[in-house]
């Protein structure tokens, strides 16, 4: 990520090449995931109705909020809170 | 000072922080699109924008034609990339906004912190998430910090608030560059 020690800079840092980023992503999807899965209140998604239950799990598996919300039928905003209760971490 | 734009998720997160009023005094203006404003629900993100676009820190973003077909463009190239987490257009509006006017895009999006390591034109738009805004305020002496363990207990104080976690590579290397810059 760029500019993160003091004032923004004017140019991007050199890019790394497409398949080594692949490879890095791959391996933060499942450090993150891991997360997700090991916080959750599994107890607390269990008692939810089928489509915020779903949402959850989804969540919990890709950690996007936007389609999260969309299977659950909410904003990005109402799906939070939801995330919030059942404990799920944003990872980022 | 400097302009930012923010995206629904940044803004969800931040309006949690117990200090999240500290993001005022980063930026001279944040830039926000409608449709962003109306993901936001929750009581505090609600009050936390309203209160920035009163004091005239957040503003609407004047969306214009010529964006919306770069907007059009890109979700073209990432959309069937199955590499990139789904983006959804809201998410794309930010990145556009932010490569137009130079601002720091303030998310919490994978999938766009995604398409700026590799995209050959948006690779120049600088995102923040919340560590970096964190470590901003450590640089730009928001936020009192003397040491590392200072600047670890702001961090968990953040990941507490917004129920948050941080990848360790990148809190590591945040930590790395805040240890550099106090030893300055």
């Amino acid at each position: 990520m760029a500019g993160c020690g003091g004032s923004p800079p004017k140019r991007a840092p050199p890019r790394k090449p497409l398949e080594e980023l692949v490879r890095e992503w791959e391996r933060e999807d499942e450090e993150f995931r891991e997360l997700r899965r090991r916080s959750a209140d599994w107890k607390f998604i269990e008692e939810q109705p089928p489509h915020i239950r779903a949402a959850l799990l989804y969540f919990i598996e890709r950690g996007d909020r936007y389609v999260a919300a969309k299977i659950a039928g909410l904003t990005v905003g109402e799906f939070d809170e939801l995330r919030r209760r059942a404990n799920i971490p944003v990872v980022v | 000072m400097m302009l930012g734009v923010a995206d629904s998720c940044f803004l969800i997160d931040w309006a949690r922080f117990g200090r999240r009023e500290l993001l005022a005094n980063l930026f001279e203006a944040i830039f926000v699109h409608e449709e962003v404003l109306a993901q936001l629900r929750s009581p505090s993100a609600v009050d936390f924008a309203s209160r920035l676009l009163a004091r005239g820190v957040l503003r609407l973003y004047p969306w214009s034609l010529a964006e919306e077909e770069l907007y059009l463009r890109l979700r073209d190239e990432v959309a069937l990339d199955p590499r990139i987490p789904s983006l959804e257009r809201p998410d794309l509006l930010c990145l556009v906004i932010a490569y137009e006017t130079g601002a720091v895009l303030l998310t919490e999006n994978l999938g766009i912190l995604r398409v700026i390591q590799f995209h050959p034109t948006f690779s120049r738009v600088t995102a923040w998430t919340a560590l970096e805004v964190l470590e901003q305020l450590v640089y730009r002496e928001l936020a009192e910090v003397r040491s590392v363990g200072d600047f670890l207990n702001l961090v968990a104080e953040y990941c507490e608030d917004a129920k948050h976690v941080f990848s360790r590579k990148r809190l590591e290397e945040a930590v790395e560059r805040v240890r550099r810059w106090l030893a300055r």
